[in-house]
């Protein structure tokens, strides 16, 4: 059995115009020794399928159904005290613009004490000891563990929040759009600080990211999502070769490259449906070039192709 | 310089004072600046789209602002059309930036809430006395609600920014530009906020106005992999000065300056057989760039310097057809 399994899960936002349906009967795992790349558009359900990963559904938004199970216990049935331990200690979280989610008036070192005194009986010098370790870990001085965060650059206080998100030596690590907003220079040095992180802790991580490029330098297997479904699951080389899924294949082809000769590029049509009421059939049938009758009336499920997982109905 | 530039820019500079305590103020401290456009000089042909590339901080943003007046400038001049834009007062400003404009970066922030569509565009139209009557208004509106794809008209006539798309907002930021048909227009990361989907539609969307109007654009971005799609010329710029500029593909494919080169080299590739390497670059961009520098301002984080990089800063010169690089090891 995988690390985690996250099956048929399905959040909604109960909202006065109706029931938005975020994440939508969506499956997945994440193993040992593996890194899954969750790629979509915003509002496309992927931030709010990892936050119930983390329990952090909060409402309107509910988790209806299907069962996330972590290290063979189902996350969606833990008690509340169950769930703290498992924050930070079982799955830790890096969210979006991180950066502000330092505690601008407490020192960073205080910081990734907190968690650790959190989760382990060791004493206050010792848990200094470990933040300290923690700062020379994703490449700053420990001298700077007295530092506040308005010290720090916009990617050192990332580096800050990875810090604190590996102190407890978590066994799975979530990456909500960690390098979103950062220059391309702060960017890789990030994306080599990741990598460098998942092979010395032998750590599994979900990157959730918009950006194709991004999850093409880190991730193994990727899942794209669309309109709060998985469309399609692959090896991330195979994924980026052969596109299957006529989303992915535009995704691909819209996406800019500066390596190679400058290739035309084509947009998609039309934008994302709004989730309150998604399109009937397939999600994507209103952009999608190749949409048939059946599109528009069943959804397709997922089959076999290559070696992917495609939800689409050109494949028989 | 060439003689049918749209815009010239000569020796730009804008200065902001760095804000100082009441003990600094009380012991004479001496003045500071972080020197934000510093001493720059470039022009921009009839139908050219320059872009201008760097990482956040570098002053791209405040040189787009102040060509346009809309911050002014510590020293330099700006001409538009042979007019110098940066001694004109207040009220020629005003009639020129009908033909000087901007798009902004953020979609959801530049348009007014309250008002919908054709009330967004036939504010511009009266402001700029573009219409005589209702009728000439309505027709202008819907021209160029056609120009930017936003169709049938009708449909998005009385809409209000928060139904649509963020790719259709930004349409109607295109459009409240277009309706005054601008000759140079400066995009400040027009795409950066949108969706990967919607990115392409808005450059083809700039292209093509480009073509069928002759507009010039100033592409303001910090992603070379887009500037590499829609600019003629781009210029690198590092803590407020150009340190290469050339044709799009030279920069891309052979680029001279060590900043250059590991921006280059940074831009991650969507293709994953493709491995990273280490950055040819140390250190980081300092937090306030408040210094005066006597030597290369790069020569902090560059790995090929030499005696001389500390000595002076180096000009920009031409090195190649049309390229221009401040290194003195590209001679």
């Amino acid at each position: 059995m995988a690390l985690l399994e996250v099956e048929n899960l399905k959040i909604y936002y109960f909202t006065r115009e109706g029931a938005v349906k975020a994440v939508d009967d969506v499956s997945f795992s994440v193993d040992r020794d593996e890194t899954l790349g969750l790629i979509g558009e915003s509002g496309c359900g992927k931030t709010t399928a990892v936050f119930a990963i983390m329990r952090f559904v909060a409402p309107p938004g509910r988790i209806v159904g299907g069962k996330i199970i972590f290290d063979g216990n189902d996350i969606i049935t833990m008690s509340n005290e169950e769930i703290r331990l498992l924050r930070g200690k079982g799955i830790a979280m890096v969210f979006q613009a991180a950066q502000n989610a330092l505690n601008p008036v407490m020192t960073v070192g205080k910081q990734i004490t907190e968690v650790i005194l959190e989760h382990e009986r060791i004493t206050k010098e010792e848990s200094w000891e470990r933040a300290k370790r923690q700062l020379e870990l994703v490449g700053i001085g420990s001298e700077r563990v007295k530092n506040y965060p308005h010290e720090f650059s916009g990617g050192m206080k990332q580096r800050v929040m990875i810090a604190i998100a590996t102190a407890c030596n978590p066994r799975l690590l979530i990456l909500d759009e960690p390098v979103t907003g950062l220059d391309v220079i702060v960017q890789r040095q990030l994306l080599t600080l990741i990598n460098k992180l998942r092979k010395e802790l032998r750590l599994p991580i979900i990157f959730i990211t918009h950006d194709l490029s991004v999850i093409a330098e880190t991730c193994g297997k990727v899942a794209v999502m669309y309109a709060g479904k998985i469309v399609e699951q692959a090896s991330t080389v195979s994924l980026y070769e052969n596109p299957v899924h006529p989303y992915s294949q535009a995704l691909i082809r819209a996406y800019p490259s500066i390596k190679g000769e400058k290739r035309g590029l084509k947009s998609i049509p039309g934008a994302p449906p709004r989730l309150i009421n998604p399109p009937i059939g397939c999600r994507f049938h209103p952009r999608c070039p190749y949409a048939v009758n059946i599109c528009r009336e069943e959804e397709p499920i997922f089959r076999k192709k290559n070696g992917h997982l495609v939800a689409c109905h050109s494949i028989k | 310089m060439k003689k049918d530039a749209v815009l010239r820019v000569e020796n730009l500079k804008k200065y902001f004072p760095v804000r100082k305590s009441l003990f600094e103020f009380m012991s004479s401290k001496k003045e500071e600046y972080v020197r934000a456009v510093d001493d720059v000089s470039f022009s921009v042909q009839e139908g050219e789209v320059l872009g201008f590339v760097g990482e956040s901080g570098c002053g791209k943003t405040t040189m787009g602002r102040t060509i346009l007046r809309l911050i002014e400038p510590t020293s330099g001049r700006v001409y538009y059309e042979g007019i110098e834009v940066t001694s004109l007062d207040r009220k020629r400003v005003k009639s020129l930036r009908r033909k000087m404009q901007m798009i902004f970066q953020d979609p959801h922030g530049s348009l007014n809430p309250r008002r919908t569509v054709a009330d967004i565009l036939s504010q511009t139209v009266k402001i700029h006395g573009l219409a005589n009557g209702k009728t000439e208004e309505d027709e202008l509106i819907k021209n160029t609600l056609e120009e930017v794809e936003l169709k049938p008209t009708e449909e998005f006539w009385d809409r209000y920014p928060i139904l649509l798309s963020g790719g259709q907002r930004q349409r109607v930021g295109i459009g409240r530009v277009l309706i005054l048909q601008p000759k140079l227009v400066v995009a400040d990361e027009p795409i950066s906020m949108l969706d990967v989907s919607v990115r392409i539609g808005i450059l083809e969307l700039l292209l093509r106005l480009r073509d069928k109007f002759g507009i010039s654009f100033i592409y303001i971005t910090h992603d070379l992999s887009t500037a590499r799609y829609v600019c003629d010329r781009i210029a690198i710029m590092y803590l407020g000065k150009i340190i290469e500029i050339a044709p799009t593909e030279d920069i891309i494919n052979k680029p001279l300056h060590p900043y250059t080169q590991a921006l280059v080299s940074a831009v991650p590739v969507p293709d994953p057989t493709v491995k990273m390497h280490e950055l040819p670059i140390k250190g980081y961009v300092p937090l306030i760039p408040a210094e005066v520098f006597s030597s290369c301002r790069f020569y902090p984080r560059c790995l090929h310097t030499r005696k001389k990089c500390r000595e002076e800063e180096p000009p920009l010169i031409e090195v190649g057809h049309d390229h221009y690089v401040a290194c003195i090891k590209a001679k």
